[in-house]
């Protein structure tokens, strides 16, 4: 953590996450309106005293949708991450330490699961399974799963053929301490970088589901709902899907500005060490 | 020294030259400046026959010429026939087709091209018109200009039935040869030629100078391409991509702002609630009325329409025949009453559970319906189909697994056919499945009345009034036709039943 925070990209993308994090913990606490209460009178009105950042098509409060619906933007996005962690991370494991047969099995599911299409994969599912954010963030994390497998796997196997770890497994170490004491702590550093990164990427898929209806059950609140709504009443409320918009965006590039940050975090400052003492001994 | 100058004359020239026949190039631009670009959506078939929703008929009507057509109030009037006649019980109708008639790929259009045309509707296997043309028994022609329809039972409705797809005449020619490329490539004698077609894309149509009433027509080609995305509409016609087009009406204050032009036409398309009295807990009749009680059209017009429409309880529009005036107050909206209805039927506040089915396209809709129950205290869910026309189909029409459908109607040419979708036991909309007799003798009355009689509007009216109050699905609100369009182009006609183009001129700018 303190390598992430040594970068201004990292702090930054820190303090923005957190920042968000509080928001989804405590939105819609926060919320100055019931975010489902609608009024006919005031559609599609303009930033007031009253609402802050006005109201939508059917005279809900903006802001106090916002506020509500981060918590089910945000959650949906780490479900599906720790999804796809689950289904990437574990098979990509026993794919190095457990033969051939379990190996050739893992990759050519990961490699099926590369060919389906995002969203016609989510709309399947969610049709076979019921129109739930559960159901479409199994659908999202069995999708990155093959991001972790392929990370995780490719990280494990140096690690899998090193005489250390040959030593330990001669030594009568269990494959399970060999994969948590010698392999675990090695692939860390990788998954945490793709943890980072494609919980932005399910957060873009979470909020392009939402803005198709799919996944969510009107007339609940998300950042991708919203903005598709939004987007409907571009001539009557220009400024309606910045806000939304601006705060995907934001979460998104936060989380990428994260993962940044952990993967260059431990090599760059030394590399940039490197490079002055070269320049420094040139002159 | 010369030499280089008459060069220098000669490259002048032929400059000068070259900008004149831009100019006449412009002119000629100037000529095709009667090229019409509508952006509506485009038909799931250019086949009359395998065309498969209601809407289709606003485009392949450019292409196909019916018997009959409608005027301004839905009322049939002569089209490819000039006049028609019955035999005293009402059992056979004879078409007198106008002389001279030729379908685009230049064969005659007769009273043989017809009677084959109407056959290939009753007969081919994938036809969707077989159901609407059961009433024809057999048919008939007398030289070349006489059709005789015979009918199974007395139906004075047939040339309302004639003046939409059923009635479309398509060339014998074209579909004997290929009737499986008439979907993409249709031939008819409608008031366009069709030219080209790119599925999903554009439809390129010319003007048919062989068209019955082409001095009407006053558009030299029309390029018809699908508007997707209502949000851009309006800045598609203002940039001049789009001479015509459709938006919601809550965005005509935006299109007027941007300088443009629109029509509000009424049109047969009515909203409604598809409600299955089979399904708990709606098969207490109690319920089912409280329900139509709970909900006020006039804010949903309001809310979701910009105002644009009426609140009516019967699935026809103001101004129309078959539209009676008696049912205006029929389940107005009334939250006490509904409670109390409710109340009555042994359902405390918060106790009843409903589930509302709309499609992707109307969620709104559903959100503010559901607020209205839940102000009686009924706690319903949304549950919103996904997009897809056979979806819908499924959850709804085929497999009537929804409780309360938001849907709508968009009219049909006979107002019997409208009735018997809606109302009828075997109706689409009607997915309890339900008819009492009285209103199925109601409906037998309408087609036994001759459509001039002094008394039809009355007994079309009495018909009205049954389904009404049998039906436990309800209507909503009217739903008119927003058409904004291009200072160069000049209003659009008022038909009730479709778009229309004659007289409609495109000129420069204003």
């Amino acid at each position: 953590m303190r390598r992430v925070l040594a970068g201004r990209v990292g702090v930054v993308s820190v303090a923005v996450l957190a920042v968000i994090a509080l928001l989804a913990a405590f939105g819609p606490l926060l919320a100055p309106h019931d975010p489902l209460l609608q009024d006919p009178r005031a559609i599609l009105a303009g930033p007031s005293a009253q609402h802050w950042l006005g109201t939508d098509n059917l005279g809900r409060d903006v802001l106090s949708r916002l506020l509500a619906g981060s918590t089910l933007s945000l959650v949906a996005g780490v479900e599906a991450v720790a999804v796809g962690l689950v289904l990437g991370v574990v098979p990509a494991l026993l794919s190095v330490h457990l033969g051939r047969v379990v190996e050739w099995v893992s990759l050519r599911v990961m490699e099926t699961f590369v060919t389906l299409p995002f969203l016609v994969f989510a709309v399947a599912m969610t049709a076979l399974l019921g129109n739930g954010l559960q159901q479409a963030m199994l659908a999202v994390g069995i999708l990155i799963a093959p991001g972790f497998y392929r990370v995780t796997r490719a990280a494990a196997l140096p690690v899998a053929t090193a005489q250390y770890v040959e030593a330990a497994v001669l030594a009568g170490a269990s494959p399970w301490t060999v994969l948590r004491r010698h392999v675990w702590p090695k692939v860390v550093p990788a998954v945490a970088v793709s943890t980072a990164s494609l919980l932005g990427a399910s957060l873009v898929i979470v909020s392009s589901l939402t803005f198709l209806g799919i996944g969510i059950t009107p007339p609940t609140p998300t950042w991708g709902g919203m903005l598709a709504t939004d987007l409907q009443y571009l001539y009557q409320r220009p400024f309606g899907p910045f806000v939304p918009a601006a705060l995907i965006v934001a979460t998104v590039g936060a989380c990428n500005g994260l993962a940044d940050a952990l993967r260059d975090g431990p090599s760059r400052r030394p590399a940039r060490r490197k490079v002055v003492a070269d320049v420094a001994a040139s002159t | 020294m010369a030499r280089p100058r008459t060069l220098l004359r000669l490259a002048a020239l032929a400059a000068a030259a070259a900008v004149a026949l831009a100019g006449c190039g412009a002119g000629a631009g100037s000529a095709s400046g009667s090229t019409l670009k509508w952006g509506f959506s485009l038909p799931t078939s250019w086949d009359p026959v395998t065309s498969s929703t209601g809407n289709d008929i606003n485009t392949i009507s450019l292409v196909y010429a019916s018997l009959t057509q409608l005027d301004e109030k839905a009322t049939a009037i002569p089209g490819l026939a000039r006049s028609w006649d019955y035999n005293a019980d009402g059992t056979a109708v004879t078409f007198h087709l106008r002389p001279g008639l030729t379908f685009t790929d230049g064969t005659p259009l007769d009273a043989d091209a017809v009677k084959q045309s109407l056959l290939r509707g009753k007969t081919q296997q994938n036809s969707l018109l077989k159901d609407q043309l059961a009433t024809i028994s057999d048919i008939t022609t007398s030289g070349d200009l006489d059709v005789t329809l015979h009918l199974a039972a007395p139906d004075y409705q047939v040339p309302n039935l004639l003046a939409g797809k059923t009635g479309e005449i398509v060339s014998p020619a074209a579909f004997t040869k290929d009737a499986a490329a008439i979907p993409t490539a249709p031939v008819g004698a409608g008031p366009f030629k069709f030219e080209s077609f790119v599925p999903e894309s554009k439809a390129v149509l010319v003007k048919n100078p062989g068209y019955w009433n082409a001095d009407a027509i006053k558009i030299d080609r029309l390029e018809l391409t699908p508007t997707t995305d209502p949000a851009t509409v309006i800045a598609a016609v203002q940039s001049g991509a789009l001479d015509v087009s459709f938006i919601p009406g809550n965005q005509i204050p935006q299109a007027k702002a941007a300088g443009l032009e629109v029509d509000v036409i009424d049109s047969m398309q009515v909203n409604q609630v598809d409600v299955n009295s089979t399904l708990e807990p709606l098969t207490d009749r109690r319920v089912v009325d409280a329900l139509k009680y709970a909900i006020d059209r006039e804010q949903i017009i309001d809310v979701i329409n910009g105002g644009v429409g009426d609140a009516v309880s019967q699935p026809f529009p103001k101004g129309y025949v078959a539209y009676d005036p008696s049912l205006d107050t029929a389940f107005a909206y009334d939250p006490a009453k509904a409670r109390q209805m409710l109340a009555d039927a042994g359902y405390a506040p918060g106790q009843l559970s409903l589930t509302v089915t709309v499609n992707a396209l109307s969620q709104a809709t559903a959100e503010l319906v559901q607020q209205q129950l839940q102000a009686v205290g009924v706690n319903a869910t949304i549950k919103v189909v996904p997009p897809g026309s056979s979806t819908w189909q499924q959850e709804v029409y085929l497999g009537r697994k929804a409780q309360f459908a938001l849907d709508g109607t968009v009219g049909r040419e006979s107002p019997v056919q409208n009735l018997m979708v809606v109302y009828g036991s075997q109706g689409l909309m009607n997915t309890s499945k339900v008819a009492t007799p009285e209103f199925l003798a109601a409906l037998d009355a309408v087609r036994r009345t001759p459509l001039d009689a002094p008394n039809y509007p009355q007994v079309l009216q009495a018909a009205v009034r049954a389904g009404v109050q049998m039906s436990p699905s309800f209507s909503l609100g009217t739903q008119p036709r927003v058409a904004v369009r291009s200072k160069k182009v000049s209003p659009l006609p008022h038909f009730l039943s479709q778009y229309r183009w004659e007289g409609v001129t495109v000129g420069s700018p204003s």
